[in-house]
């Protein structure tokens, strides 16, 4: 039995296309009751549908064996997993933005203060790439309002078509991340459950290089 | 006053039930360390920062000062305090430790580890080579197996082999960090996109295949040229053989990307996974510098069982049997009971004597409450 973690959402539907794809019989995770744990015994799968950002947390501690989880949630957490493959869903940028005139400008400000809800991909970011301190002001959404009512002068966030950023008058200054969402797997599974897991994916692998080649 | 009752975040009481069943798996691992001839330490719980400075992140650990002002920390693991002291001391070498203690981390430790808990482990320090390290990696294999973990998968890699790998491929320091998550990680992703050749990217790619034992060393040694990853893979071969001799072939799979432990570990590594807990429950490998901090050269391996993350392992499997409170419980009159109960523990039958006065039905309830399996009641002097 293997238990699978999905993030709630559209995510978790295009994860079991995916599955479904590679020959897996998920009609359980289909059930659209609030049924959190859907169970299906012959083919052996069980799934939890979380919160996005706690996915990682139930993959770490072993109470699921596979999760899929995006790019931003595992750099912000920097967890302990096996993170083994690039479902290519929900790809987006993490981006510093900001006040469009701030453009190549952004080296210009010293002591930034920096709005997000990624505190430590803003503060790898800044201190290990760009080599400067800055005040992070953790919030917890809509982080557009910050450079807006001068709570910082910029912000960290994930971009998908910036269409929020520029109906505000903000600009993508500079890229941190490209973001897409990771299949990932509880290290002790891997060694236990090796039989079912590595099979697993290496069939999703395949239809995701075949779906490659077709786009 | 608030957290009067409560126990600090990260710290667990040990209910009696619990505790006198870890107390059974203590004296397994003791028995066991000892007839392998490895002779128990005790280490005082608080070191001097500088003792871990070089290898635990300060952060993980939890500081405070003596009256003279020195840093002082509590003990983090068991196999640093077992090398100064090794190191302090102008003993005849190979020597033989074991240890069975409790441990303090700070911080977060991730996936619900704690931040006390027991290990017990042993290290061999002035002993190198394969016979060594096959000496502590099948003594781990009989701790797990002594304490009831029979489901048990370990994986065994080779820091040697690397970094020889590193140099052979040419890879600059920078550009090995990266690697070394990305392997570290399972993360096929990134290694796809380095800037190396297809053929070095394929032999990168082999340290994320974990698996299999003398096959997993075949198939990558014809790529392998650098003089020291040889050597990790001859290494890793004579220890498949020696536990091929102990029968626990079984046990071992090769995973050369196993690179994620300490810093501090220059050979073999190993980690032990059971069903039902999400973390190894065992580590260990030969740290061949780790006494050079204190000013010694001093070759040595070693490994940790964690007592906590078996118990919880063997909770979920089903194997926990509670310690019970006592056989007997011997009441009514007390010049009886006492008698009585005395006898009892001269054969070795836990028995207490109820020191209340409660009647026979209240003694038989009591009993029942507290898994009392026999109930005596005495009565006046003709029991």
């Amino acid at each position: 039995m293997l238990t699978i973690a999905l993030p709630k959402g559209r995510l978790a539907d295009q994860t079991l296309d995916l599955m479904e794809k590679a020959g897996y019989d998920v009609s359980a995770a289909r059930d659209k009751s609030r049924k959190l744990i859907l169970e299906d015994k012959d083919a052996g799968l069980r799934f939890i549908l979380s919160k996005p950002s706690d996915v990682p947390t139930y993959v770490e501690y072993g109470a699921a064996d596979i999760g899929v989880v995006g790019k931003d949630t595992l750099l912000e957490e920097g967890r302990q997993l096996y993170e083994v493959l690039d479902l290519g869903l929900g790809k987006c940028r993490m981006c510093v933005a900001g006040p469009a005139e701030l453009k190549d400008k952004l080296d210009e400000i010293p002591n930034k203060r920096v709005g997000t809800k990624y505190p430590n991909i803003t503060r790898s970011y800044f201190e290990g790439v760009k080599g400067e301190s800055v005040e992070i002001i953790k919030l917890n959404g809509s982080v557009e309002l910050a450079p807006l009512t001068g709570l910082a002068e910029v912000i960290v966030d994930i971009v998908e078509s910036g269409r929020t950023l520029y109906e505000n008058g903000l600009d993508v200054l500079e890229t941190v991340a490209h973001i897409s969402a990771r299949l990932v797997v509880n290290r002790v599974s891997m060694k236990m459950k090796e039989d079912e897991i590595k099979p697993m994916i290496a069939k999703m692998k395949k239809i995701l290089a075949e779906e490659q080649e077709e786009a | 006053m608030g957290n009067k009752y409560y126990t600090p975040d990260g710290f667990n009481d040990q209910f009696p039930g619990i505790c006198g069943f870890k107390r059974e798996l203590e004296s397994k691992l003791r028995n066991l360390f000892l007839l392998n001839g490895y002779e128990e330490i005790e280490t005082p719980g608080v070191e001097y920062f500088d003792v871990y400075k070089e290898f635990v992140p300060e952060e993980s650990l939890f500081k405070f000062t003596d009256s003279k002002g020195s840093l002082l920390c509590n003990r983090y693991d068991g196999t640093i305090p077992a090398v100064r002291f090794c190191a302090g001391r102008n003993e005849t070498l190979p020597a033989r430790y074991s240890y069975i203690e409790n441990m303090y981390r700070a911080g977060k430790q991730g996936g619900g580890k704690l931040s006390g808990f027991t290990q017990g482990g042993i290290e061999l320090l002035g002993a190198s080579g394969a016979k060594s390290d096959a000496e502590v990696l099948a003594i781990a294999i009989k701790s797990a197996l002594e304490i009831g973990i029979t489901d048990l998968q370990v994986s065994i890699g080779q820091v040697k082999f690397y970094k020889g790998l590193m140099k052979q491929l040419g890879i600059g320091e920078e550009e090995q960090a990266k690697i070394k998550t990305a392997i570290a990680n399972r993360d096929t992703v990134t290694l796809e996109k380095l800037d190396i050749s297809k053929e070095d990217k394929e032999t990168l790619q082999m340290l994320t295949e974990s698996g299999g034992t003398y096959d997993a060393i075949e198939q990558i040694a014809p790529r392998i040229t650098d003089e020291g990853a040889k050597e990790a893979l001859d290494n890793l071969k004579e220890i498949l053989d020696i536990m091929e001799r102990y029968g626990f072939l079984k046990y071992v799979s090769v995973d050369l990307g196993l690179i994620e432990s300490s810093d501090y570990y220059t050979g073999m590594v190993f980690k032990g996974y059971t069903y039902e807990v999400g973390f190894p429950i065992l580590a260990g490998g030969r740290y061949d510098d780790v006494a050079k901090s204190f000013g010694k050269e001093i070759e040595a391996v070693g490994f940790s069982i964690s007592l906590t993350l078996s118990i919880t392992a063997l909770m979920r499997q089903e194997k926990y049997i509670p310690a019970k409170a006592a056989a007997v419980i011997v009441g009514g009159d007390f010049e009886a009971a006492t008698v009585a109960a005395e006898a009892l523990r001269a054969e070795g039958t836990a028995a207490i004597i109820d020191t209340t006065g409660m009647d026979e039905e209240a003694l038989e309830n009591y009993a029942k409450e507290k898994g009392i399996e026999t109930v005596m009641y005495m009565n006046g002097g003709n029991a």
